[in-house]
């Protein structure tokens, strides 16, 4: 086995507080009044105090290794760092410091149909959804039948403006289109909080099979411990931005619902 | 295993520090989603519309009506010679396109920001998207335009066509240059700063007026010249009217200068837009 994806000492530094004062002209009289050596007239009131200027690592020196295959859970608490390391790997955001290195086609779903235009069919949807996470359009054309047999949508509305669709019909179309993207490395984000149980599962049956069959990675981030113990076999548990365990997922999980409790 | 050579790796991400970090080739392999945007995009506009396609024609078609009344019969401005509504009408046409490139462009950030926060492609795909939009609605009134070309021909005028027709595509160029390039370099700073939008919208109403769209660069008094053509888009537009109408001003010089001036703003445009790019959303 290889190792398709590598982290190595990724951080990522937040200014806390208020970047800059949203407008040009506020900007301009913070900066007058700092000349003149007299108090900045917009400061946050908060700002005053020691703890308004710090900044904040959402990621401290995070470091580990994905081979190919491997199905991995990210887990924690809120604000442990979840998401921002999938925002990283995902490119939406690049880190203070420290390096990514990953081999083969990437995509990532941190939301189910982002880009979905209420005015297009469903049809059209397929298309600009797939585009938008990197499919190629002859792509979409080989996988279209399968992934409207997926979303069980009856094909006479396949034709129809997305914004008529219910909120299941909208949901199950998009994530279809995820569940057919033919990457190597799949990231993905709590996407299956959507759709009703049978559905959810589903999805769920459909990651873990193509990676078991067609060698693909994925990186898995959710809250849902029962859908990361059944999809995952190893688990990384992050906490106020750094690794506090990693390993078997039954074992990571066990630790990350101690913790919790405590 | 432990041997970590980049060239081995397909991505490589790192807190990059380069100046121009843009990649043409990364950009071609999106161009199925460059497409199908321009699709979406011009497609949703006239969606339940009771017009439809046609808002394309109507809205130059009225400035043009509008600046003959206006311009041309109360204010008395002359038109260098061109029937009045070809001269606006090319005019409005021109200024529109790079106007809507600009201001598109500039929203670039702030308008996608949904998108570009849950999903990675190349983000210059979107300005490209937004010029071709505006170079299809070109096309149109283009097309509209050589309807009422045809009509003074068959009415007996008479236009001088001048070789310089063949350098048409280089003057839409230049002014898509310099609308993706005024238009990304401010979507750098309209993530940070909201109201230099506002900025951009005023901006250019007045900067139209600063162009020659509804009145020829030979009514401008003398001494007040040469501001009027350092802005890079006065020699495209007067160029123009003079290739395909004959007449008019036609300074080669200054439409050199404002071809430099395309090239470089368009550059400046990229190094700020690639250098934002990456850590946008942690701003807006």
């Amino acid at each position: 086995m290889r190792t398709v994806v590598e982290v190595e000492n990724l951080s990522k530094e937040y200014r806390l507080g208020v970047i800059g004062n949203g407008s040009l002209y506020k900007d301009i009289q913070s900066w007058i009044a700092k000349a003149q050596k007299k108090p900045d007239p917009w400061v946050a009131m908060d700002e005053t105090s020691k703890i308004g200027r710090n900044r904040f690592w959402a990621l401290k020196n995070v470091s580990f290794k994905v081979m190919q295959g491997e199905r991995l859970a990210i887990i924690g608490r809120n604000g442990a760092g979840k998401s921002t390391l999938l925002k990283i790997l995902s490119r939406i955001t690049a880190p203070t410091s420290g390096t990514i290195r990953m081999k083969g086609h990437i995509a990532s779903l941190l939301e189910v149909g982002t880009g979905f235009h209420p005015e297009l069919t469903g049809r059209e949807n397929i298309y600009l959804n797939g585009a938008i996470l990197g499919m190629k359009t002859h792509d979409i054309d080989k996988n279209f039948d399968e992934i409207v047999a997926f979303s069980e949508i009856e094909s006479e509305f396949i034709d129809t403006p997305v914004k008529r669709y219910s909120s299941g019909m909208f949901v199950r179309l998009a994530f279809a289109v995820a569940a057919h993207l033919n990457s190597e490395i799949l990231i993905a984000d709590e996407v299956l909080a959507v759709g009703d149980q049978r559905f959810q599962e589903k999805c769920l049956g459909k990651m873990k099979d193509v990676s078991v069959n067609h060698g693909r990675t994925v990186l898995f981030v959710s809250h849902n411990l029962g859908a990361v113990k059944q999809l995952c076999q190893k688990a990384i548990l992050l906490e106020h931005g750094v690794i506090k365990a990693e390993g078997e997922v039954g074992e990571v999980a066990n630790y990350y619902d101690q913790m919790i409790r405590m | 295993m432990t041997d970590i050579d980049d060239n081995k790796w397909d991505l490589v991400i790192s807190a990059d520090k380069n100046l121009v970090s843009f990649d043409i080739k990364e950009i071609l392999q999106y161009k199925d989603l460059i497409k199908l945007m321009i699709r979406r995009d011009f497609v949703s506009v006239y969606k339940q519309t009771l017009f439809g396609p046609l808002w394309f024609i109507f809205q130059p078609l009225m400035s043009t009506l509008v600046y003959m009344f206006v311009f041309g019969n109360i204010a008395q401005l002359g038109t260098d010679g061109i029937p009045q509504p070809l001269f606006y009408f090319s005019g409005t046409m021109l200024w529109s396109f790079f106007a809507t490139t600009l201001q598109k462009s500039s929203d670039t950030f702030v308008n996608n920001a949904g998108l570009f926060g849950k999903v990675y492609f190349p983000r210059f795909t979107m300005p490209i998207t937004y010029m071709v939009n505006a170079l299809f609605t070109l096309g149109i009134q283009f097309g509209f335009m050589l309807i009422f070309y045809v009509y003074y021909f068959a009415t007996g005028y008479h236009f001088a066509l001048t070789p310089w027709i063949l350098a048409t595509p280089l003057y839409i160029v230049q002014l898509a240059m310099l609308g993706i390039g005024f238009g990304i370099m401010t979507s750098a700073l309209t993530t940070k700063y909201r109201d230099l939008r506002n900025l951009v919208t005023f901006g250019l109403s007045i900067l139209m007026y600063a162009t020659p769209v509804v009145y020829p660069i030979s009514n401008v008094p003398e001494k007040w010249k040469i501001l009027f053509q350092l802005n890079p888009v006065t020699p495209i537009i007067e160029m123009f009217r003079y290739s395909f109408l004959g007449n008019g001003n036609h300074d080669l010089l200054m439409w050199l200068y404002s071809l430099v001036a395309s090239i470089v703003l368009f550059w400046v445009g990229l190094v700020t837009f690639t250098h934002n790019e990456k850590t946008f959303i942690d701003v807006i």
